[in-house]
């Protein structure tokens, strides 16, 4: 839980981090389109005020040059008016000329002021274009009234050219017209009469309406008194003035007055006006000479439009960008917290393992017994974290009950068979004290509740520490080694492994261990364990580390050491497994006594010798009796000892010695393949050299010195008796 | 067990000293290999201090008489005891070999 607490608290954090990279992330981003924005918006806005600039400018150029004509063909005119004045009649063959020779002129007048003439106060022949015919008629009317007109009186005021308010011609198709009139002057340098040239002005909306800057910009010409001459936009109506315009479009008056104003005074520059909830770019110059002012008005999403589609774009990127940063980040978080939980769930393994290990390292005995006829020593090292090696021992009865096991396979599932293997050895020894009876039982129990296919190699032993006699039964282990003066293998049975069939017999088998016998049980572990070249152990250099009388730990720390020196880097591959136990008791017993046990080992004829001088002190035998005595008791002895068992294997032979009346009954008891000694045929003691055998002698002395010697065969065991009367 | 072997011109003395019981009999095998060679001429087996002998050591003196029978030399046994002597009585040494 504590640990689970932590991961969280880490994935946590790193979410939160990851969530602060992104917000950063995000923030230079924006920051990045923002500050791009802000150039690209000034950039864009400084284009169309350089592009309104210019079209203005080429408006202005083209309004002058088109004014100028018009002025021109006024001026040119103004010398022959002046001549013309005094003679009145010709003044209207003269404006019809005026009209017929300039194209850009709709209509021409010179009107006279009041005064110059008395027959015709007033007068003022007006020619003009209808339908192509120039037609000629007098403004000399008095619902016109001439004089008042503004064409009329303003030139005279001054005394220049004067350009009119734009006004729509009604009798000629309202058209918006404007008017050039200059004064004429006559010798004496009075103003004696007005000429003018009227302009139609559709060529101005012509010009406006071609100087498209943006698709939906439009051009505005104000007259000097702020009314709208000219304009492409549809809902502008012509003649009006700004603030009319924006009472109607219910704009903001205050802005409109101010953009009237500039325009007016002859300003130029730039307001944004909010019209029709459209906000418009007006970019405004003065028309110079004529005291108009012209302006084109922008839409600010066309201005913009360029910026929005790159932002657009932007965005997009940005929001993709995000994604991929989320995703990205996301991912790594997600495979931390895969790698963190399996992390943690072989964490959790391998401290279940290291309990498992602790309970089964605790289910075989550490303690060794505390007594002088014992000294013993064990030790199980497991490939993996638990195996399926195990060991046993303890002492009831004065028996120590010892096994030694192997359950195929390793790790978990081999641990979980151990451990019900040596729960049921103890289960089975506690009232049995034969190891065949004790493996019996267990074979059927493990046989029965084994599904899966698992078996265990077990060897089981009980050594009667009174009598120093050892009853065993090997199920398919390593047969364990017996170490006295010499190195053998202990013979065993071939029986089955444990766990493959129930019901199944288990042959028992039994030896003398006597006074300083030691048996050495492992598992494969120790002979298979394998070096880098994949040499095996074996049993040879297993045997060499035995050599040398060593206490157990000793002999065990030893081939350890060996093992260890002999795999170097190679991986442990199975389970090892050690039991050690060397018996010190029964010596004050058999010698001295009427036992004796000797192992298969002709140095131990030496104790024999021994043993035959208690005897004979014992019984009071005289000394050449008890030499003879003692001479076939060596043949007979060595007899087992050189033939009994196979080469290299352990065995022993027990001899007793009981006095009977007035004979002493020498019996000799090995386990050994059956011998009948006395069914050999008898040697020629009379042969000559040539002829006399080599062996044959000892059984020949055995027969000669006992007063009678028998041979039976029970339980498995070869038993000769010899009766000697003393 | 202990065995001395002595060389002279005519003849090699070869003294055993102990038990000559089998384990002692293997001990002293290369010995008695080396004494073999010498059977074509006089062996003389020092049975002085010899205290006890078995079928093995009864063996090993055999051979010796073999080879001395093979070679036409001669094997003498000097100064056994009452044990051996009854030993070599059940065994028929007495005759196979000379005894002084």
């Amino acid at each position: 839980m504590k640990l689970q607490g932590s991961i969280k608290k880490l994935v946590r954090e790193s979410a939160g981090r990851g969530f602060l990279l992104i917000i950063v992330a995000v923030l230079t981003l924006e920051a990045t389109a923002l500050i791009q924005y802000y150039y690209s918006r000034a950039g864009m806005r400084e284009e169309a005020e350089m592009r309104a600039q210019s079209q203005l400018e080429t408006n202005q150029v083209q309004i002058l040059s088109i004014i100028r004509q018009a002025e021109a063909a006024v001026h040119n005119n103004v010398w022959i008016a002046s001549w013309c004045l005094d003679n009145t009649d010709s003044l209207g063959s003269l404006v019809r000329r005026i009209v017929a020779d300039n194209p850009e002129i709709t209509g021409s007048t010179i009107a006279l002021t009041p005064r110059y003439d008395k027959p015709h106060p007033l007068l003022a022949p007006y020619a003009y274009r209808k339908d192509g015919e120039i037609l000629l008629k007098s403004l000399a009317t008095p619902e016109y009234d001439y004089p008042s007109q503004e064409w009329f009186t303003e030139p005279i005021r001054t005394g220049e050219g004067y350009w009119s308010e734009p006004y729509i011609d009604t009798g000629g198709g309202e058209v918006l017209m404007t008017t050039y009139s200059v004064p004429l002057r006559d010798h004496s340098g009075r103003i004696t009469a007005v000429l003018t040239a009227d302009i139609s002005l559709e060529w101005l909306s012509n010009l406006v309406e071609h100087a498209q800057i943006y698709p939906n910009s439009f051009g505005v010409v104000l007259s000097r008194s702020g009314r709208i001459m000219v304009s492409p936009a549809k809902d502008l109506d012509m003649n009006m003035t700004v603030q009319e315009y924006a009472e109607q479009r219910a704009g903001d008056k205050v802005v409109f007055d101010s953009l009237s104003r500039a325009m007016i005074s002859g300003e130029s520059g730039n307001i944004a006006i909010n019209s029709g909830g459209k906000v418009l770019q007006v970019f405004f110059a003065p028309v110079e000479h004529t005291g108009w002012a012209m302006s084109i008005a922008v839409p600010e999403e066309e201005i913009f439009a360029g910026l929005r589609r790159v932002g657009i774009v932007v965005k997009i990127l940005q929001l993709f960008g995000l994604a991929l940063l989320i995703f990205i980040f996301s991912s790594l978080v997600r495979n931390q917290l895969r790698y963190m939980q399996a992390n943690e769930s072989r964490e959790r393994m391998e401290g279940e393992l290291q309990i498992a290990r602790n309970i089964q390292m605790a289910m075989v005995p550490r303690v060794f017994p505390e007594r002088k006829d014992l000294d013993m020593a064990a030790s199980l090292i497991p490939a993996k974290e638990v195996g399926g090696d195990l060991y046993d021992f303890f002492i009831r009865d004065e028996k120590l009950f010892f096994c030694i096991g192997d359950v195929s396979g390793k790790g978990v599932p081999a641990s979980l068979v151990m451990a019900v293997t040596r729960s049921q050895f103890r289960a089975f020894s506690a009232h049995e004290d034969s190891p065949a009876k004790i493996v019996t039982a267990m074979n059927d129990s493990l046989s029965e509740m084994n599904e899966n296919e698992m078996f265990v190699t077990l060897f089981c032993g009980v050594l009667d520490l009174a009598a120093g006699h050892l009853k065993y039964c090997n199920a398919g282990h390593n047969p364990p080694v017996i170490l006295t003066s010499t190195i053998q293998t202990l013979p065993v049975e071939p029986n089955l492994p444990l766990g493959i069939m129930g019901g199944m017999p288990f042959k028992e088998q039994e030896t003398a261990f006597p006074y300083d016998s030691a048996i050495f049980l492992y598992t494969d572990g120790l002979t298979e364990a394998e070096n880098l070249g994949h040499d095996q152990f074996g049993e040879g250099r297993m045997e060499k580390i035995l050599h040398g009388r060593k206490e157990a730990s000793a002999h065990l720390q030893n081939m350890a050491d060996a093992v260890h020196a002999f795999v170097g880097e190679a991986p442990q591959s199975d389970d090892l497994t050690m039991l050690f136990v060397h018996y010190l008791g029964g010596k004050s017993e058999s010698i001295g006594s009427d036992n004796l046990i000797l192992h298969n080992n002709i140095s131990q004829i030496t104790a024999l010798g021994e043993w035959m001088e208690t005897i004979g002190e014992k019984y009071g035998i005289d000394m050449p009796t008890l030499s003879g005595l003692n001479l076939a008791l060596e043949e007979a002895a060595t007899n087992v000892i050189m033939y009994a068992y196979p080469d290299g294997a352990y065995g022993s032979v027990e001899l007793s010695c009981v006095k009977d009346g007035g004979a002493l009954r020498f019996t000799l008891t090995d386990t050994g393949k059956p011998f009948d000694p006395t069914a050999r045929p008898e040697v020629d003691i009379n042969a000559g050299v040539e002829e006399r055998a080599i062996g044959g002698l000892g059984i020949h002395l055995v027969k000669n010195i006992m007063d009678s010697v028998s041979y039976s065969r029970e339980d498995g065991k070869n038993i000769l008796t010899m009766i000697k009367n003393i | 067990m202990e065995v001395k072997i002595q060389k002279t011109d005519n003849q090699v003395v070869a003294q055993f000293i102990g038990r000559l019981d089998t384990p002692a009999s293997l001990e002293i095998a290369p010995q008695m290999e080396q004494l073999k060679e010498e059977t074509g001429g006089t062996v003389i087996l020092d049975c002085s201090e010899l205290a006890y002998i078995s079928s093995s050591g009864l063996r090993i003196l055999l051979t010796l008489r073999k080879a001395a029978a093979d070679k036409g030399g001669h094997v003498i046994i000097r100064s056994i005891n009452d044990e051996i002597r009854s030993v070599f009585m059940m065994t028929g040494f007495l005759n196979l070999f000379e005894i002084q």
